[in-house]
């Protein structure tokens, strides 16, 4: 099913989501965009990049509160907080971050215990991607091509988009994705040939040209296998981190969390929160031993878990390329560079 | 109430605490379920663990020290932590009283490969405080209904000194059965210690168990470990037939939060019971036995 929409009626359709679910798009905010909550149809903006955090906010929160309890009283008493998930549109979301949460998928709920939480969000929200404009050249520090993600690609996205002229295409992928663009009124039928250039621009969107090398998940988890207790490599590659964490918090695929209890007065939340391995105190054990006392160890791990572990336990390398831990680091480390440096190592 | 979030956890009481030591830094907690159907839900195996839960301090991975054959409560062995910082929970536990409540998140991990256990002669060697799930694994083996499906059953346990030594009535227990070998070492005696003196490992050696049919559960500090191994090496055991449990720093027990990551492995899901053979696959940044 292909539909369309004069860009100028935008608007339009986000209220329409609006009124269906809640409306999560890319919003200007002072140091670019990120993905917040439609209040207005006229915030939805077309004209983003991508967003500066990646949009698994939406389905792993920086915080997520688990249960309440007051220290005074029975544990039995706790109140566990209820997950009321209205239906969500993730609007605008690019191909690279749409792969994301299948890659995430794959360790949230498809193996081991499900986390309940990111599996309502999920089954909750429809993923509308948005192609990359392809006039416009990728930014420096993307490298999606050398993780086989095209800059058009629809695999991901519930409802695929993609900018022709004044109109806006929309295709149904799956089901879901088909069902919403049917309940949309306002939306016209795709002629023939908008097919033709949503197809195109579909293949035209695998040749877009981003940092790209040959890469195969098995060898290079096998190379970083191999390079793995080589100190003067890592020390090198780690000699500027400053253990910021924020390469982890930009990620879409980073999912490492705490659970803390917050309490004032006696009254409190637990609730997990985000962390991040290249934090000091991440492996910190209550004895005082702590086995990654050293930037290069916590670098190596997060570059190993994605590149090698995630290969070895899930089958897929987990980075999407999107280039957002290279472009914040405040040090210039790139995880490209690195994965590089390491195959010719 | 059965919860099936696994983030959160089932409130238990405190029906008896026991002081293991004479440092009074170890005790034993036996909880009971408060609701039944939590009761018949927590089945777990020897080897296994829960997090142990005070709302307002946090959670710890502690390992059940009872074995699923004792019914109707769990036990866990728990030290209190920290000398300069304290152990937030641990010291929370120590400060509780018989009728608190906590909560506990389990049964998480996996557990001593029972079934691969079977049918052969299995050499438990414990150091220090590192014996609670060996001594679940032991009293589950002992137990009637198991005892025959197991082969000659020796335990090898140390501590620094007599007064270490857990669970004392029991392995005084232990030692009077002539279904189970039990040697009891410490590193030094005081004037009361008739029992032997010596390190863990040269004790193994001298007893020197045959690797025939043997399967080595090993739990201990990382130094007992380092000397121990080679020790059953050199008696022919297979790194597949020694077994160890391994422990990480843990937050969620379910293989999600990522913290206990150690190669392509969860310690908390696909650990803590691990074979030499497994980790040695591993890319170890915590090598405690090289």
């Amino acid at each position: 099913m292909l539909k369309k929409i004069s860009i100028k009626k935008i608007n339009d359709l986000a209220a329409a989501l609006m009124e269906k679910g809640t409306l999560l798009a890319p919003v200007k905010e002072a140091a670019g965009h990120n993905f917040a909550e439609i209040k207005d149809p006229q915030q939805l903006d077309l004209n983003y990049y991508n967003t500066i955090v990646s949009p698994k906010t939406v389905f792993l929160p920086q915080k997520e509160d688990f249960v309440r309890y007051e220290t005074a009283k029975p544990v039995a008493e706790a109140q566990p907080v209820a997950l009321n998930i209205k239906a969500t549109f993730l609007f605008g979301v690019r191909p690279c971050d749409a792969k994301s949460f299948q890659i995430m998928d794959i360790h949230f709920h498809a193996s081991g215990i499900i986390d309940p939480y990111w599996q309502k969000r999920r089954d909750a929200t429809v993923i509308f991607g948005c192609a990359f404009d392809l006039d416009i050249p990728a930014q420096d520090a993307d490298f999606y091509q050398t993780l086989g993600i095209g800059a058009a690609d629809p695999e991901g996205s519930d409802v695929f988009m993609v900018k022709k002229g004044e109109d806006l295409l929309m295709k149904a992928i799956t089901p879901q994705g088909e069902e919403i663009l049917a309940r949309l009124a306002m939306l016209g039928e795709g002629k023939p040939a908008d097919k033709k250039y949503f197809e195109e621009y579909i293949k035209k969107g695998s040749q877009h040209q981003t940092r790209n090398m040959c890469l195969d998940p098995q060898v290079i988890a096998k190379k970083l296998e191999d390079i793995f207790h080589s100190g003067e490599f890592w020390q090198a590659q780690s000699a500027a981190c400053l253990s910021c964490g924020i390469c982890t918090f930009v990620c879409p695929t980073c999912y490492c969390f705490d659970i803390c209890d917050d309490t004032l007065f006696s009254r409190g939340v637990r609730r997990r929160v985000w962390d991040a391995c290249m934090f000091t105190d991440f492996t910190l054990e209550a004895s005082g031993h702590n086995p990654r006392t050293h930037v290069y160890q916590r670098l190596r791990q997060k570059v190993c878990h994605k590149y090698s572990f995630h290969v070895r336990k899930y089958g897929v390398i987990s980075c999407v390329g999107c280039g957002r831990c290279t472009r914040y680091c405040p040090v210039n480390i790139d995880i490209y560079s690195i994965i590089q440096d390491a195959m010719k190592a | 109430m059965i919860n099936k979030n696994p983030y959160i956890p089932i409130p238990m009481k405190v029906i008896k605490i026991i002081d293991e030591v004479d440092t009074r830094d170890i005790k034993t907690f036996r909880l009971s379920f408060l609701n039944k159907e939590d009761e018949a839900s927590f089945k777990y195996l020897p080897g296994q663990f829960a997090e142990l839960s005070i709302y307002g301090k946090g959670e710890s991975p502690i390992g059940i020290a009872s074995s699923p054959t004792e019914k109707g409560y769990i036990e866990f062995t728990v030290m209190r932590m920290g000398t300069v910082v304290p152990g937030t929970v641990t010291s929370a536990l120590h400060d509780l009283d018989e009728g608190a409540q906590i909560g506990i998140r389990g049964p998480l991990g996996n557990s001593w490969p029972i079934e691969f256990l079977e049918k052969k002669n299995v050499v438990v060697v414990g150091g220090g405080f590192a014996f609670t799930t060996l001594r679940s694994l032991v009293n589950y083996i002992l137990h009637e209904d198991n005892r025959k499906r197991f082969g000659e059953i020796t335990v090898i346990y140390g501590a620094r000194n007599p007064g270490l030594l857990l669970y004392k009535n029991e392995l005084a227990a232990w030692q009077k059965r002539s279904d189970i070998k039990t040697i009891i070492t410490v590193d030094k005696g005081d004037e009361s210690w008739q029992g032997r003196e010596g390190f863990v490992p040269a004790v193994c050696k001298e007893i020197a168990p045959s690797p025939q049919n043997a399967v080595t559960v090993i739990c201990g500090p990382p130094v007992m470990i380092r000397f121990t191994l080679p020790v059953f090496f050199e008696l022919g055991f297979s790194k597949e037939n020694i077994l160890t449990s391994l422990e990480m720093r843990m937050k969620c027990g379910i293989g999600k939060c990522g913290r206990c990551n150690v190669g392509y492995k969860y310690v908390c899901s696909d650990g803590p019971v691990f074979s030499l053979a497994d980790l040695e696959e591993l890319l170890r940044d915590f090598a405690t036995y090289k």
